[in-house]
């Protein structure tokens, strides 16, 4: 349905030539999904941002999450998670790929919605 | 914030490996009227709490021109969130709970953003507090349903007459909820995807 919209680049050009200067509004969401590539962290991150790649090591958790994991207000949870995937430590998913079109402003299309429904429907007992 | 890695922090429950959308439904109301119970009773993992920090560094990133925030520098936000993963593992659903004042206006602009639609918790003994958060969402234009949450002492009042006391709009859901009780808590939900799914609809 979408899948070219899902191999699009998470990371404004700007970000992606190598400029150090973080963007003036996230290009993550609280619900981007992060894992670590592999690449282990330089000598120059900080203790935090090892913390966050070293819990990331093991599966994909939501930037919320790892705010909620390693006791961080989510705007920096944001700007760290900015920092390792712009630098290749993490790799980033977006929450919704059909959320990117235009015509859905964002949110859930109709066709997650009704997922959603049958799903929770499905949970009643 | 530069504490060294301990080994005190948590065991994590990772997303499912296979590709998923992860989807936000807000779960609101005045304080104390049980948005910490549901998102416990509908998460499976353990609630996470997370604090969101509005300061001056978000003055020129973040529209603060709107906001009651002129003799204050710092107001931190409290979240606590639960994680719902549907059956087949294709829509992982993020409960956010959050408070439901005019002063914290700034934080909703990027908590509701994409989010499927809210829950308005309500207690019939204080109605009245319920007023401002619809407001709120309404302003944002989310989708929302009203659940009554069912305190032991709170007075027994018949959903029409809850209705117009709320002044909702007729096709505004309106359900009664035990917090505490997973099904309860579901049907609610689900009243509010139903209903954020017919506004999809009408729209398109």
């Amino acid at each position: 349905m979408s899948r070219g919209q899902q191999q699009r680049r998470l990371l404004p050009s700007y970000l992606a030539t190598g400029s150090s200067s973080l963007p003036a509004r996230s290009t993550l969401d609280s619900l981007t999904a992060l894992r670590a590539t592999g690449v282990p962290p330089a000598s120059y991150h900080t203790a935090v941002h090892q913390r966050v790649v070293r819990l990331l090591t093991g599966g994909a958790l939501t930037v919320i999450e790892v705010a909620g994991y390693l006791g961080l207000p989510v705007s920096v949870s944001l700007v760290l998670a900015e920092q390792l995937v712009s630098d290749g430590h993490l790799k980033a998913t977006v929450p919704l790929p059909d959320a990117l079109a235009p015509s859905n402003a964002g949110r859930p299309s109709k066709e997650v919605m009704e997922e959603v429904l049958s799903g929770l429907r499905a949970l009643l007992v | 914030m530069d504490s060294a890695p301990s080994s005190s922090d948590p065991r994590p429950v990772y997303l499912p490996e296979r590709d998923h959308r992860r989807v936000k439904i807000l779960v609101t109301g005045p304080l104390g009227v049980g948005k910490t119970t549901a998102i416990r009773t509908l998460s499976q993992i353990p609630t996470l709490h997370t604090d969101e920090v509005m300061t001056d560094a978000a003055v020129g990133t973040d529209d603060l021109s709107l906001v009651g925030l002129r003799n204050k520098s710092t107001t931190t936000v409290a979240i606590d969130f639960g994680r719902l993963t549907l059956p087949g593992n294709r829509v992982v659903l993020y409960l956010y709970g959050t408070p439901g004042q005019r002063r914290f206006l700034p934080l909703w602009e990027g908590i509701a953003h994409g989010a499927l639609g809210a829950l308005v918790l309500a207690d019939t003994r204080r109605l009245d507090e319920s007023f401002e958060v619809m407001d709120l969402i309404e302003e944002h234009g989310l989708p929302y349903a009203v659940a009554v949450n069912v305190f032991p002492e709170s007075p027994d009042y018949d959903l029409e007459l809850l209705r117009s006391k709320l002044d909702l709009a007729p096709d505004t859901p309106l359900v009664t909820c035990d917090a505490r009780v997973k099904n309860s808590s579901l049907t609610a939900l689900v009243e509010l995807t139903a209903h954020s799914l017919s506004l999809a609809g009408a729209q398109a």
